[in-house]
């Protein structure tokens, strides 16, 4: 059988006014995704903000109440098993399948469906990640459960890889050896990854894309260098009784002594400028972390 | 320059085989305790062979085949979570067709049990010096008028000749068959069968009760008709899981006082091949319907 290829030009992920409603609760309002092939995108938000529901739609595990979802051109509704075969998912619940069933049982049920499964891989993972694999699955802890998921996960070197807390209940050791084997998995395999997570520094050295979701709305999404640069922190010195100049980009605000300081999305030189001219004197302009920079988006009020 | 290429799917062959090995591997817990009850029932089988004629091999006549296959879905989805981002639903398989896929794979489970039943029974007949397939003498009276409250005269007693029909062999087969895929079709229609077997428990209870306290008697009647017709009618459930044998066979009064077995009817081959059809294509009907719940796509 000839490989398949993508459609030339398709990103890994685009959802096009993606809506999702559970009752009265709005998972997602309209969300338009786009995730380019090869990209680390990580996807930030608060609780219920709507990423897991994200990744479910991808999966073809929700249906949205409108909008589309594509997987490498691959449409997620229509074509659900096409698109999960390029999909290795980490869910954001844990447990990882048949809780009668050991580990290594269930690795052996889950290559039965992956043509490309890697059993070496999958040895080296899971010996990498400390699994035993007589271990029955319903006595794993919530840390056990996770590493489990992710040599699922990543041992048929999907595509694309949604990861949805995946190093949540892990400890500081296997977390930081997770993060190695995923940066190890990326230089030797060709994946997209997804990874929803309240954690952003662990991905500071791999994510080259970021998205904010809040309230079920993608307010933010951008490479990480154009994140990084127009994401800044400003601190200026004010007169007395100073007032913001209006139309200036909602963000937090911190008062030390007579000086101001803001977390301001948008130009920075343009930014500067307009707070010269309301008689501000800009001291300071400050690179973010990308943890600080995404959480821009989601402050809800100033802080003075 | 890096080469993307596209994964194929899963293999119909493959995901067949993790299935009857998933299920299998489910259904290790209910089996052990199965083969201890049949250990049992070995023993006492052969403590009661001791001055007995013999065990004839009958297994068309058990009712627990149907049984098994009725409580068996319990079994191949303990742990599945049929409605929600289960596990089950997150690998590369159209959805609708992984859900006949784990009902396939328990029926495979579920036949071999059901023959090794049928084996197990053959043994005993053979081991007890009972009939196999060689002729039988039953005891039988006309169908009507039913034995009063008198007893049974003994001279309407006819002896019959009759050679147990070997495509009777098949009855705990199709009898598992049957209640198994209906069974299936509840567990894959809703999340919780057992509150819609209550409820409608309660709904016929409620409906008697309620006809009963106003003295309506025909309407009192239609649950116990529905029952009738649905376990012992010409179709009924009776005819599918022991080809009526139930319904044939009675245990009556003779006049001079002694219990006797006697036989109003010959189990009837086509009655019950009708009857298991039609049952069968009724719950197959219903298995589709259920797992289209769980299709990957939904008409707007």
């Amino acid at each position: 059988m000839s490989p398949l290829h993508p459609e030339p030009g398709a990103p890994a992920v685009a959802t096009r006014g993606l809506h999702k409603r559970y009752g009265r609760e709005t998972a997602l309002a309209g969300v338009d995704f786009l995730v380019p092939e090869g990209a680390v995108y990580v996807l930030v938000g608060a609780n219920g903000a709507g990423k897991s529901t994200t990744f479910k739609v991808l999966m073809n595990l929700e249906r949205p109440d409108a909008g589309t979802a594509e997987v490498f051109g691959v449409d997620a509704g229509r074509g659900g098993p096409r698109a999960r075969a390029q999909i290795g998912y980490v869910p954001e619940h844990h447990g990882p399948g048949y809780r009668w069933m050991t580990c290594g049982q269930l690795l052996r049920h889950a290559a039965a469906y992956y043509p490309s499964w890697d059993a070496a891989y999958a040895e080296h993972l899971g010996r990498a990640l400390g699994l035993k694999p007589h271990r029955r699955a319903g006595t794993l802890s919530k840390g056990e459960n996770r590493r489990l998921q992710l040599v699922m996960a990543m041992a048929h070197r999907p595509p694309l890889l949604l990861l949805d807390e995946p190093t949540d209940g892990l400890d500081p050791v296997i977390r930081r050896r997770t993060l190695a084997l995923l940066a190890d998995h990326l230089a030797d395999t060709p994946t997209t990854v997804v990874v929803s997570t309240h954690h952003v520094t662990e991905m500071e050295t791999l994510a080259d894309h970021v998205g904010v979701l809040r309230e079920g709305r993608l307010v933010a999404q951008m490479p990480r260098d154009e994140l990084q640069r127009t994401v800044r922190r400003y601190r200026a010195g004010v007169p007395d009784g100073w007032t913001a100049p209006p139309g200036l980009p909602q963000a937090r605000r911190s008062r030390a002594g007579r000086e101001l300081q803001w977390t301001l999305v948008g130009e920075p030189a343009e930014l500067t400028a307009r707070l010269t001219a309301a008689g501000a004197e800009v001291r300071e302009v400050t690179t973010l972390g990308l943890e600080d920079a995404a959480l821009a988006f989601l402050a809800e009020e100033d802080t003075v | 320059m890096t080469e993307w290429v596209l994964h194929s799917g899963a293999r119909p062959g493959g995901v067949a085989r993790a299935q009857i090995r998933a299920v299998g591997l489910a259904l290790r817990g209910p089996a052990m305790v199965a083969g201890g009850v049949l250990v049992l029932a070995t023993a006492l089988a052969v403590a009661d062979m001791r001055g007995s004629t013999g065990f004839n091999f009958h297994p068309e006549r058990w009712m627990v085949p149907g049984l098994s296959g009725l409580l068996l879905p319990m079994a191949v989805w303990r742990g599945e979570e049929r409605f929600g981002p289960g596990f089950l639903w997150t690998l590369p398989v159209d959805r609708r067709g992984h859900a006949l896929a784990k009902v396939g794979a328990g029926w495979v489970w579920l036949m071999a049990a059901v023959a090794l039943f049928v084996l197990w029974l053959l043994a005993v007949a053979l081991a007890s010096g009972g009939n196999v397939l060689g002729p039988e003498t039953l005891r039988m009276i006309p169908p009507l008028p039913y034995p009063g409250d008198g007893g049974l005269n003994p001279a309407a007693i006819t002896p019959t000749a009759w050679t147990p029909n070997p495509v009777l062999w098949l009855v705990p087969f199709t009898a598992a068959t049957a209640m198994y895929l209906l069974s299936s079709a509840l567990a894959l229609a809703t999340p919780h069968p057992f509150r819609w077997l209550a409820g409608v428990l309660l709904t016929f209870f409620l409906i008697a009760m309620v006809s009963d306290a106003a003295d309506a008697d025909g309407v009192a009647q239609i649950p116990e008709y529905l029952v009738s017709l649905l376990v012992g009618g010409r179709y009924g459930l009776e005819s599918v899981l022991i080809a009526s044998t139930e319904t044939l066979k009675v245990e009556t009064r003779l006049t001079t006082g002694e219990m006797a077995v006697v036989w109003r009817g010959l189990p009837d081959p086509a009655q019950w091949a009708r009857s298991t059809l039609l049952w069968t294509a009724l719950a197959a009907a219903a298995l589709w319907a259920a797992a289209s719940r769980h299709r990957e796509t939904r008409r707007a």
